[in-house]
């Protein structure tokens, strides 16, 4: 009860954090250690990042990580702890550890692929067996819930309270309409973003890696413009990330709620009481 | 009427949805990373008992219920109106048999429930969850058998009947779960 989770916890914790590396490492990926202060905390409208003087925390290793992606590492990873406010729930802390990886010359589809490796290896870690991953799309996700509501909003609840409930064996949701997608490429008007759920939780999502500056500094500004209609403050465009993205290779890149994970792989509902609280 | 923000709602948060009295059994900050936050949610019908599932968005408001509970002590029934008076202002009222499931079945004199006031109306009366009751009827145990676990029914209080050892006989008071309707024990 000293804000510390319990003994078997914490070595279920480093078993899992050093079966990731190992993988990793294995895998040809360099840990880059990158920093929580940064001159922009996040793109997108919906995330809330928390001021340090004039500077903000990171809401993901993404920004400095595509940087170094930029600079010419092709494998990358970063392990961090990552903020965001307005967001407590059991499955949410304002603290949190992140888990990234960036692939240069691939899309989302072999970040799948990592993905499922690197699964295999996290529950081996714990004593566990991947059970077998599913797959779906994000448009047959919703036909079993009745379909996709035209309105984003109505969308967005029923993902929440039918679809994501019913994610219970590890599922990869593939295929985001193009209003969600983020750092997404955009084909075909689907962007290429899926994302992991296993017992009803979203564990990670991934993109195939926006790499056209201009379209990124649209989504950046409509972004911001809901923000400012809401009152909240906008998200300072990051100048040094934008020549990044315009310069780097075509790549996957993906992040993983290490803590979510890890309550789904210890089988708790609640991700507080996995990590030493702040 | 009070209005709650979904950054207010907790369990046992008593709230008007769709023109019923409902209470919180569950809720969960959920917040997809394409979006914005909600709150999923388990709401009991205060006056039917269902459970409905129903997801708030952050920012979203809900009233509040225009319901009390009061603690009020059972007097009497008469014709199908069972006569409770209020602890606190001495006041009887009488409620229609009706809004009750079972319950009735196990009010006994001066037993104290709490009663369920929905818009100036009672709609429901919990029993509290132990009673001690006098066995009305029940068979005599049959002698020589000793079978573990063989019971028989009594009726107890006003009507209910529950399952009790063969050792136990008419008249004799025991300890009753009214929410699961089992025989606890003998009260001495």
């Amino acid at each position: 009860m000293n804000g510390t989770p319990t003994v078997p916890v914490l070595r279920a914790r480093a078993a899992l954090l050093s079966a990731l590396r190992a993988w990793l490492q294995h895998h040809g990926f360099l840990e880059i250690d990158v920093p929580v202060r940064v001159r922009s905390g996040a793109l997108e409208e919906h995330l809330e990042a928390l001021a340090v003087g004039e500077m903000w925390l990171h809401t993901s290793p993404e920004f400095a990580l595509k940087r170094v992606l930029a600079a010419g590492l092709p494998r990358i990873y970063a392990i961090s702890p990552c903020f965001r406010g307005e967001e407590q729930g059991r499955l949410h802390a304002t603290e949190f550890t992140m888990l990234e990886w960036y692939r240069s010359g691939v899309g989302y589809r072999e970040i799948a692929e990592d993905l499922q490796g690197l699964l295999a290896a996290a529950a081996q870690a714990v004593g566990r067996t991947l059970p077998r991953v599913e797959h779906l799309t994000v448009a047959e996700a919703f036909s079993a819930a009745g379909g996709r509501p035209s309105d984003p909003i109505e969308a967005q609840r029923l993902w929440v309270a039918s679809v994501e409930p019913q994610l219970t064996a590890p599922t990869i949701v593939w295929d985001f309409p193009a209003d969600e997608a983020a750092f997404a490429t955009v084909r075909g008007g689907t962007a290429e973003r899926f994302e992991l759920y296993w017992n009803g939780v979203e564990i990670a999502n991934a993109f195939t890696e926006l790499t056209d500056a201009t379209e990124l500094r649209t989504r950046w500004a409509r972004s911001n413009g809901a923000r400012e209609a809401a009152s909240r403050p906008p998200h300072p465009i990051d100048e040094r990330l934008m020549r990044s993205v315009g310069t780097h290779p075509r790549a996957g890149g993906i992040a993983v709620g290490v803590d979510r994970l890890l309550a789904v792989l210890l089988e708790r509902d609640d991700i507080h009481r996995l990590r030493v609280q702040g | 009427m009070a209005v709650y923000q979904t950054s207010q709602f907790r369990n046992g948060l008593k709230i008007e949805l769709d023109g019923s009295p409902f209470v919180m059994t569950y809720f969960q900050f959920v917040k997809p990373g394409k979006g914005t936050a909600f709150t999923r949610t388990k709401l009991k019908n205060l006056i039917t008992g269902a459970v409905i599932e129903r997801t708030f968005r952050s920012g979203e408001t809900v009233e509040a219920a225009d319901c009390e509970e009061i603690t009020m002590q059972y007097q009497y029934e008469d014709s199908g109106m069972y006569y409770f008076m209020s602890m606190e202002t001495y006041e009887t009222i009488g409620i229609d048999g009706s809004i009750m499931e079972d319950e009735s079945l196990y009010l006994i004199d001066c037993l104290e429930c709490n009663v369920l006031i929905y818009k100036q109306r009672p709609v429901g009366v919990s029993l509290p969850n132990f009673i001690d009751t006098e066995i009305t009827h029940c068979e005599p145990g049959v002698k020589g058998n000793t079978a573990q676990g063989a019971t028989k029914p009594a009726t107890i209080a006003n009507g209910a009947v529950v399952q009790v050892p063969l050792f136990i006989s008419e008249g004799e008071t025991i300890k009753v779960d009214t929410r699961t309707k089992e025989y606890l024990g003998r009260v001495r």
